[in-house]
Protein backbone atom coordinates (compact mmCIF):
# COMPACT_ATOMS: atom_id res chain seq x y z
CA UNK A 1 0.00 0.00 0.00
CA UNK A 2 2.63 2.54 0.95
CA UNK A 3 4.41 1.77 -2.64
CA UNK A 4 1.25 1.95 -4.30
CA UNK A 5 0.84 5.35 -2.87
CA UNK A 6 4.84 6.12 -2.80
CA UNK A 7 4.50 6.01 -6.88
CA UNK A 8 1.06 7.22 -7.45
CA UNK A 9 3.01 10.51 -5.58
CA UNK A 10 5.94 10.28 -7.59
CA UNK A 11 7.30 14.00 -9.80
CA UNK A 12 6.73 11.73 -12.86
CA UNK A 13 3.33 10.22 -11.94
CA UNK A 14 1.64 13.80 -10.89
CA UNK A 15 3.08 15.30 -13.60
CA UNK A 16 1.55 12.48 -15.65
CA UNK A 17 -1.41 13.56 -14.39
CA UNK A 18 -1.40 17.23 -15.05
CA UNK A 19 -0.77 16.88 -18.58
CA UNK A 20 -3.51 14.20 -18.72
CA UNK A 21 -5.82 16.67 -17.05
CA UNK A 22 -5.08 19.94 -19.01
CA UNK A 23 -5.81 17.99 -21.99
CA UNK A 24 -8.95 16.65 -20.84
CA UNK A 25 -9.68 20.25 -19.28
CA UNK A 26 -8.85 21.43 -23.51
CA UNK A 27 -6.04 23.65 -21.86
CA UNK A 28 -4.16 24.93 -25.53
CA UNK A 29 -0.99 23.95 -23.69
CA UNK A 30 1.27 21.95 -26.02
CA UNK A 31 4.72 20.54 -25.97
CA UNK A 32 6.61 20.62 -29.42
CA UNK A 33 6.31 17.76 -31.40
CA UNK A 34 10.19 17.68 -32.35
CA UNK A 35 11.03 18.14 -29.06
CA UNK A 36 9.05 15.61 -27.39
CA UNK A 37 10.59 13.54 -30.27
CA UNK A 38 14.13 14.88 -29.17
CA UNK A 39 12.97 13.89 -25.01
CA UNK A 40 11.98 10.23 -26.60
CA UNK A 41 15.03 9.51 -28.58
CA UNK A 42 17.31 10.52 -25.24
CA UNK A 43 15.44 7.99 -22.76
CA UNK A 44 16.24 5.16 -25.40
CA UNK A 45 19.90 6.37 -25.34
CA UNK A 46 19.90 6.69 -21.05
CA UNK A 47 18.41 3.41 -20.98
CA UNK A 48 20.22 1.52 -23.79
CA UNK A 49 23.55 2.44 -22.63
CA UNK A 50 22.72 1.92 -19.28
CA UNK A 51 21.83 -1.40 -20.16
CA UNK A 52 24.72 -2.01 -21.62
CA UNK A 53 27.02 -0.95 -18.92
CA UNK A 54 25.74 -3.31 -16.86
CA UNK A 55 25.99 -5.92 -19.62
CA UNK A 56 29.55 -5.66 -19.74
CA UNK A 57 30.02 -6.04 -16.42
CA UNK A 58 28.14 -9.45 -16.31
CA UNK A 59 28.29 -12.67 -18.61
CA UNK A 60 25.75 -14.05 -20.62
CA UNK A 61 24.69 -17.23 -18.71
CA UNK A 62 22.30 -19.81 -19.68
CA UNK A 63 19.64 -17.66 -17.79
CA UNK A 64 20.01 -14.86 -20.09
CA UNK A 65 19.82 -16.36 -22.90
CA UNK A 66 16.42 -18.32 -21.31
CA UNK A 67 15.13 -14.79 -20.38
CA UNK A 68 15.62 -13.11 -24.19
CA UNK A 69 14.12 -16.19 -25.74
CA UNK A 70 11.08 -15.93 -23.17
CA UNK A 71 10.57 -12.34 -24.07
CA UNK A 72 10.09 -13.15 -27.91
CA UNK A 73 8.24 -16.28 -27.21
CA UNK A 74 5.60 -14.05 -24.74
CA UNK A 75 5.49 -11.05 -27.23
CA UNK A 76 4.85 -14.02 -30.11
CA UNK A 77 2.16 -15.12 -28.14
CA UNK A 78 0.35 -12.50 -26.14
CA UNK A 79 -1.80 -11.20 -29.42
CA UNK A 80 -3.25 -14.41 -29.89
CA UNK A 81 -4.51 -14.52 -25.90
CA UNK A 82 -5.82 -10.23 -26.64
CA UNK A 83 -7.14 -11.51 -30.12
CA UNK A 84 -9.33 -14.58 -28.60
CA UNK A 85 -10.53 -11.77 -25.82
CA UNK A 86 -11.52 -9.32 -27.86
CA UNK A 87 -13.49 -11.46 -31.03
CA UNK A 88 -15.26 -13.27 -27.39
CA UNK A 89 -16.12 -10.07 -25.54
CA UNK A 90 -16.21 -6.75 -27.90
CA UNK A 91 -18.02 -6.23 -31.16
CA UNK A 92 -14.50 -5.62 -33.12
CA UNK A 93 -14.32 -6.75 -36.55
CA UNK A 94 -11.24 -9.34 -37.16
CA UNK A 95 -9.06 -6.44 -38.85
CA UNK A 96 -9.53 -4.16 -35.62
CA UNK A 97 -9.21 -6.92 -33.24
CA UNK A 98 -6.29 -8.08 -34.87
CA UNK A 99 -4.33 -4.74 -34.91
CA UNK A 100 -5.10 -3.71 -31.05
CA UNK A 101 -3.66 -7.53 -30.71
CA UNK A 102 -0.43 -6.62 -32.30
CA UNK A 103 -0.56 -2.92 -29.64
CA UNK A 104 -0.70 -5.56 -26.59
CA UNK A 105 1.45 -8.27 -27.34
CA UNK A 106 3.87 -5.52 -28.19
CA UNK A 107 5.77 -3.08 -25.51
CA UNK A 108 5.56 0.17 -24.15
CA UNK A 109 9.35 1.45 -23.54
CA UNK A 110 7.57 4.81 -21.65
CA UNK A 111 5.97 2.46 -19.14
CA UNK A 112 9.56 0.26 -18.78
CA UNK A 113 11.55 3.00 -18.47
CA UNK A 114 9.04 4.42 -15.78
CA UNK A 115 9.28 0.90 -14.23
CA UNK A 116 12.82 0.99 -13.84
CA UNK A 117 13.22 3.57 -11.98
CA UNK A 118 9.94 2.68 -9.74
CA UNK A 119 12.17 -0.68 -9.53
CA UNK A 120 15.20 1.17 -8.23
CA UNK A 121 13.24 3.61 -5.89
CA UNK A 122 11.95 0.51 -4.12
CA UNK A 123 15.58 -0.75 -3.23
CA UNK A 124 14.96 -3.44 -5.86
CA UNK A 125 18.28 -4.54 -8.84
CA UNK A 126 17.21 -4.99 -11.93
CA UNK A 127 19.73 -6.08 -14.94
CA UNK A 128 21.02 -4.41 -17.95
CA UNK A 129 19.87 -7.56 -20.21
CA UNK A 130 16.46 -6.47 -19.52
CA UNK A 131 16.82 -3.66 -21.83
CA UNK A 132 17.26 -6.10 -24.78
CA UNK A 133 14.65 -8.25 -23.90
CA UNK A 134 12.42 -5.13 -24.37
CA UNK A 135 13.59 -4.19 -27.76
CA UNK A 136 13.20 -7.89 -28.44
CA UNK A 137 9.75 -7.78 -27.47
CA UNK A 138 8.89 -4.97 -29.62
CA UNK A 139 8.45 -6.54 -33.33
CA UNK A 140 7.17 -9.98 -33.22
CA UNK A 141 3.71 -9.62 -32.00
CA UNK A 142 3.06 -7.58 -35.26
CA UNK A 143 3.84 -11.07 -36.99
CA UNK A 144 1.22 -12.95 -35.32
CA UNK A 145 -1.55 -9.84 -35.67
CA UNK A 146 -0.70 -9.94 -39.44
CA UNK A 147 -1.55 -13.92 -39.23
CA UNK A 148 -4.23 -13.35 -36.88
CA UNK A 149 -5.82 -10.79 -39.33
CA UNK A 150 -5.17 -12.92 -42.49
CA UNK A 151 -6.15 -16.53 -41.24
CA UNK A 152 -9.03 -17.98 -42.84
CA UNK A 153 -9.13 -15.10 -45.47
CA UNK A 154 -8.40 -14.93 -48.76
CA UNK A 155 -5.15 -13.22 -49.67
CA UNK A 156 -5.40 -9.47 -50.10
CA UNK A 157 -4.10 -8.00 -52.65
CA UNK A 158 -0.94 -5.75 -51.81
CA UNK A 159 -1.67 -1.95 -51.87
CA UNK A 160 -1.03 0.05 -54.33
CA UNK A 161 2.10 1.88 -54.49
CA UNK A 162 3.58 -0.53 -51.99
CA UNK A 163 6.92 -2.03 -51.97
CA UNK A 164 8.13 -5.43 -50.75
CA UNK A 165 10.21 -5.24 -47.50
CA UNK A 166 8.62 -1.99 -46.40
CA UNK A 167 6.53 -3.06 -43.42
CA UNK A 168 9.96 -5.39 -42.06
CA UNK A 169 11.87 -1.78 -43.05
CA UNK A 170 9.58 -0.32 -40.46
CA UNK A 171 9.30 -2.89 -37.56
CA UNK A 172 13.30 -3.72 -37.37
CA UNK A 173 14.35 -0.55 -38.21
CA UNK A 174 12.11 2.07 -36.44
CA UNK A 175 13.25 4.36 -34.29
CA UNK A 176 12.72 3.09 -30.79
CA UNK A 177 14.98 -0.49 -31.90
CA UNK A 178 17.70 1.15 -33.50
CA UNK A 179 18.06 3.69 -30.57
CA UNK A 180 17.82 1.59 -27.95
CA UNK A 181 19.65 -1.70 -29.46
CA UNK A 182 22.58 1.23 -30.90
CA UNK A 183 22.87 2.50 -27.32
CA UNK A 184 22.92 -0.98 -25.81
CA UNK A 185 25.57 -2.18 -27.89
CA UNK A 186 27.35 1.36 -27.56
CA UNK A 187 27.18 0.63 -23.36
CA UNK A 188 28.38 -2.81 -23.73
CA UNK A 189 31.32 -1.54 -25.65
CA UNK A 190 32.80 1.56 -23.83
CA UNK A 191 31.83 -0.19 -20.34
CA UNK A 192 31.72 1.88 -17.25
CA UNK A 193 35.22 3.95 -18.53
CA UNK A 194 32.77 5.17 -21.54
CA UNK A 195 29.81 6.06 -19.14
CA UNK A 196 31.71 8.10 -16.79
CA UNK A 197 32.57 10.28 -19.29
CA UNK A 198 28.69 11.30 -20.74
CA UNK A 199 27.15 10.19 -17.33
CA UNK A 200 26.38 14.50 -16.11
CA UNK A 201 24.04 14.22 -19.88
CA UNK A 202 22.46 10.78 -19.25
CA UNK A 203 22.72 9.76 -16.04
CA UNK A 204 22.08 13.20 -13.73
CA UNK A 205 19.09 14.58 -15.62
CA UNK A 206 17.35 11.64 -16.44
CA UNK A 207 14.57 12.18 -14.01
CA UNK A 208 13.52 15.39 -14.86
CA UNK A 209 13.60 14.50 -18.49
CA UNK A 210 11.31 11.63 -17.72
CA UNK A 211 8.88 14.24 -15.83
CA UNK A 212 8.59 16.36 -18.94
CA UNK A 213 8.51 13.77 -21.14
CA UNK A 214 5.41 12.28 -19.09
CA UNK A 215 3.94 15.28 -18.98
CA UNK A 216 3.92 15.12 -22.76
CA UNK A 217 2.58 11.55 -22.66
CA UNK A 218 -0.51 12.80 -20.50
CA UNK A 219 -1.76 15.42 -22.98
CA UNK A 220 -1.19 12.46 -25.88
CA UNK A 221 -3.44 10.65 -23.80
CA UNK A 222 -5.96 13.06 -22.55
CA UNK A 223 -6.43 14.62 -26.33
CA UNK A 224 -6.53 10.78 -27.41
CA UNK A 225 -8.91 9.74 -24.62
CA UNK A 226 -11.06 13.36 -26.17
CA UNK A 227 -10.98 12.74 -29.61
CA UNK A 228 -11.64 8.47 -29.70
CA UNK A 229 -13.64 7.96 -27.03
CA UNK A 230 -16.61 7.35 -28.70
CA UNK A 231 -14.84 4.83 -30.67
CA UNK A 232 -15.16 2.69 -27.32
CA UNK A 233 -17.38 0.35 -26.28
CA UNK A 234 -17.51 -0.78 -22.33
CA UNK A 235 -16.10 -4.24 -23.65
CA UNK A 236 -13.24 -2.49 -25.60
CA UNK A 237 -12.36 -0.03 -22.11
CA UNK A 238 -12.58 -3.17 -19.91
CA UNK A 239 -10.35 -5.27 -22.21
CA UNK A 240 -7.39 -2.29 -21.95
CA UNK A 241 -7.37 -2.58 -18.00
CA UNK A 242 -7.76 -6.46 -17.87
CA UNK A 243 -5.31 -6.92 -20.56
CA UNK A 244 -2.59 -5.88 -18.87
CA UNK A 245 -3.41 -8.35 -15.51
CA UNK A 246 -3.70 -11.32 -17.63
CA UNK A 247 -0.14 -10.53 -19.74
CA UNK A 248 1.38 -9.12 -16.16
CA UNK A 249 0.31 -12.65 -14.95
CA UNK A 250 1.99 -14.74 -17.61
CA UNK A 251 4.78 -12.85 -17.81
CA UNK A 252 4.88 -13.26 -13.80
CA UNK A 253 4.51 -17.48 -14.35
CA UNK A 254 7.37 -17.03 -17.06
CA UNK A 255 9.63 -15.01 -14.26
CA UNK A 256 8.92 -17.79 -11.54
CA UNK A 257 9.71 -20.36 -13.59
CA UNK A 258 13.28 -19.18 -14.71
CA UNK A 259 13.83 -18.02 -11.44
CA UNK A 260 14.97 -14.60 -11.85
CA UNK A 261 15.60 -11.86 -9.68
CA UNK A 262 12.53 -9.42 -8.04
CA UNK A 263 13.93 -6.70 -10.06
CA UNK A 264 13.79 -8.32 -13.47
CA UNK A 265 10.63 -10.11 -12.52
CA UNK A 266 8.64 -6.99 -12.35
CA UNK A 267 10.20 -5.84 -15.16
CA UNK A 268 9.22 -8.93 -16.97
CA UNK A 269 5.61 -8.01 -15.84
CA UNK A 270 5.66 -4.45 -16.96
CA UNK A 271 6.91 -5.42 -20.44
CA UNK A 272 4.19 -8.03 -21.15
CA UNK A 273 1.20 -5.76 -19.95
CA UNK A 274 2.61 -2.44 -21.71
CA UNK A 275 1.15 -1.74 -24.68
CA UNK A 276 2.74 -0.12 -27.90
CA UNK A 277 1.96 3.43 -29.05
CA UNK A 278 5.13 4.02 -31.32
CA UNK A 279 6.40 1.31 -33.27
CA UNK A 280 2.83 -0.49 -33.29
CA UNK A 281 0.62 2.15 -34.94
CA UNK A 282 3.34 3.10 -38.01
CA UNK A 283 3.55 -0.47 -38.56
CA UNK A 284 0.00 -0.90 -38.80
CA UNK A 285 -0.67 1.79 -41.09
CA UNK A 286 1.25 -0.05 -43.65
CA UNK A 287 0.11 -3.07 -43.00
CA UNK A 288 -3.56 -3.29 -42.03
CA UNK A 289 -4.49 0.58 -42.83
CA UNK A 290 -8.64 -0.33 -42.54
CA UNK A 291 -8.01 -0.85 -38.79
CA UNK A 292 -9.12 2.59 -37.01
CA UNK A 293 -6.42 4.06 -35.28
CA UNK A 294 -9.14 5.55 -33.06
CA UNK A 295 -9.30 2.20 -31.26
CA UNK A 296 -6.18 0.66 -30.94
CA UNK A 297 -4.34 3.63 -30.06
CA UNK A 298 -7.12 5.24 -27.82
CA UNK A 299 -6.71 1.76 -26.09
CA UNK A 300 -2.55 1.66 -25.49
CA UNK A 301 -2.57 5.01 -24.90
CA UNK A 302 -5.45 6.53 -23.54
CA UNK A 303 -6.53 3.52 -21.44
CA UNK A 304 -4.12 0.90 -20.72
CA UNK A 305 -0.84 3.34 -20.62
CA UNK A 306 -2.28 5.19 -17.49
CA UNK A 307 -3.36 2.22 -15.77
CA UNK A 308 -0.04 0.56 -15.82
CA UNK A 309 1.38 4.02 -14.78
CA UNK A 310 -0.52 4.54 -11.57
CA UNK A 311 -2.11 1.04 -10.34
CA UNK A 312 -0.37 -1.53 -12.55
CA UNK A 313 3.34 -0.99 -11.94
CA UNK A 314 3.33 -0.73 -8.44
CA UNK A 315 0.79 -3.85 -8.34
CA UNK A 316 3.56 -5.82 -10.55
CA UNK A 317 6.30 -5.20 -7.99
CA UNK A 318 4.35 -6.22 -4.89
CA UNK A 319 3.62 -9.48 -7.02
CA UNK A 320 7.17 -9.71 -7.94
CA UNK A 321 8.35 -9.24 -4.33
CA UNK A 322 5.97 -12.09 -3.69
CA UNK A 323 6.85 -14.39 -6.17
CA UNK A 324 10.61 -13.88 -5.89
CA UNK A 325 11.28 -12.31 -2.64
CA UNK B 1 0.33 31.20 -69.94
CA UNK B 2 0.23 27.43 -70.68
CA UNK B 3 -2.34 25.12 -69.18
CA UNK B 4 -1.72 22.07 -67.08
CA UNK B 5 -3.00 19.74 -65.03
CA UNK B 6 -2.71 20.38 -60.78
CA UNK B 7 -3.26 16.96 -58.97
CA UNK B 8 -3.61 17.65 -55.53
CA UNK B 9 -3.75 14.98 -52.35
CA UNK B 10 -4.27 15.20 -49.32
CA UNK B 11 -3.30 11.44 -47.54
CA UNK B 12 -1.82 10.06 -44.41
CA UNK B 13 1.54 10.17 -44.06
CA UNK B 14 2.18 6.33 -43.68
CA UNK B 15 0.79 5.99 -47.34
CA UNK B 16 3.07 8.57 -48.55
CA UNK B 17 6.56 6.90 -49.96
CA UNK B 18 3.40 4.51 -51.42
CA UNK B 19 2.15 7.89 -53.60
CA UNK B 20 5.25 8.73 -54.31
CA UNK B 21 6.23 5.63 -56.14
CA UNK B 22 2.79 5.75 -57.85
CA UNK B 23 3.70 9.78 -59.09
CA UNK B 24 7.36 8.46 -60.17
CA UNK B 25 6.73 5.86 -61.76
CA UNK B 26 4.08 7.56 -63.75
CA UNK B 27 5.78 9.88 -65.30
CA UNK B 28 5.11 13.36 -63.51
CA UNK B 29 7.59 15.74 -63.79
CA UNK B 30 7.64 16.56 -59.94
CA UNK B 31 5.84 16.79 -56.55
CA UNK B 32 5.92 18.72 -53.69
CA UNK B 33 5.09 17.45 -50.37
CA UNK B 34 3.63 19.57 -47.14
CA UNK B 35 2.65 18.91 -43.55
CA UNK B 36 -1.09 19.33 -43.36
CA UNK B 37 -1.69 20.74 -39.66
CA UNK B 38 -5.45 19.69 -39.04
CA UNK B 39 -8.42 19.23 -40.36
CA UNK B 40 -12.30 18.00 -39.95
CA UNK B 41 -13.95 15.16 -41.86
CA UNK B 42 -17.00 12.42 -41.12
CA UNK B 43 -17.90 14.09 -38.09
CA UNK B 44 -14.52 14.18 -35.75
CA UNK B 45 -11.38 16.81 -36.09
CA UNK B 46 -7.87 15.62 -36.32
CA UNK B 47 -4.29 17.66 -35.87
CA UNK B 48 -0.98 17.28 -36.02
CA UNK B 49 1.09 16.17 -33.06
CA UNK B 50 -1.78 13.85 -31.57
CA UNK B 51 0.86 10.88 -30.37
CA UNK B 52 4.50 10.37 -30.63
CA UNK B 53 3.84 7.31 -33.31
CA UNK B 54 2.69 10.41 -36.02
CA UNK B 55 1.49 7.46 -37.57
CA UNK B 56 -2.05 9.58 -37.50
CA UNK B 57 -0.09 12.73 -39.35
CA UNK B 58 -1.47 14.06 -42.68
CA UNK B 59 0.59 15.27 -45.49
CA UNK B 60 -0.54 16.83 -49.20
CA UNK B 61 1.31 16.09 -52.64
CA UNK B 62 1.12 19.18 -55.13
CA UNK B 63 2.01 17.93 -58.55
CA UNK B 64 1.61 20.54 -61.71
CA UNK B 65 2.21 17.91 -64.86
CA UNK B 66 1.36 17.30 -68.53
CA UNK B 67 -2.45 15.81 -68.79
CA UNK B 68 -0.90 12.71 -69.46
CA UNK B 69 0.66 11.64 -66.93
CA UNK B 70 -2.03 12.76 -64.33
CA UNK B 71 -4.08 10.55 -65.97
CA UNK B 72 -2.51 7.84 -65.84
CA UNK B 73 -1.71 7.92 -62.33
CA UNK B 74 -5.76 8.28 -60.94
CA UNK B 75 -6.56 4.58 -61.11
CA UNK B 76 -3.60 3.77 -58.98
CA UNK B 77 -4.18 6.52 -56.64
CA UNK B 78 -7.82 5.40 -56.66
CA UNK B 79 -6.68 1.80 -55.29
CA UNK B 80 -4.42 3.53 -52.61
CA UNK B 81 -7.25 5.81 -51.23
CA UNK B 82 -9.56 2.17 -51.15
CA UNK B 83 -7.09 1.19 -48.50
CA UNK B 84 -5.52 5.00 -46.93
CA UNK B 85 -7.43 7.83 -45.56
CA UNK B 86 -7.08 10.66 -47.85
CA UNK B 87 -8.62 12.77 -50.70
CA UNK B 88 -7.59 13.50 -54.45
CA UNK B 89 -8.93 16.67 -56.65
CA UNK B 90 -7.05 17.57 -60.02
CA UNK B 91 -7.61 20.59 -61.51
CA UNK B 92 -6.68 22.69 -65.04
CA UNK B 93 -3.89 26.04 -64.13
CA UNK B 94 -1.85 28.05 -65.82
CA UNK B 95 1.84 28.18 -65.64
CA UNK B 96 4.50 30.85 -66.62
CA UNK B 97 7.17 28.42 -67.55
CA UNK B 98 6.12 25.35 -68.99
CA UNK B 99 9.59 23.95 -69.62
CA UNK B 100 9.49 23.27 -65.54
CA UNK B 101 6.89 20.76 -65.87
Amino acid sequence: MDQMLATLLSPMVLFFVLGLSAALLRSQMTIPEAFAKGLAIYLMMAIGLKGGVEMSRSDFSLQVWTVLAAGIVLSFCLPVIAFAFLRWTSKMDRIDAAATAAHYGSISIVTFVAATQFIRSAGLESSGYMVAVAALMEAPAIITALILAQRGQKKAPSVAGSESGELYREVLLNASIVVLVGALAIGWVTGESGMERISPFFVDPFQGVLCLFLLDMGLSAGRGLRQGWRQLDFSAVAFGLYMPLVSAALGGAIAWSLGIQAGDTALLMVLAASASYIAVPAAMRLAMPKAKPSIYLTLSLGVTFPFNLAVGIPLYLYFANLIQG
Amino acid sequence: MHEKIRLELIIERMALKRACRILETAGVSGYTVLPALSGYGRGSRWQRDRDLSASQDMVVIISISDESPIRNVLLKLHELLDQHIGILNIARVEVLRPERF
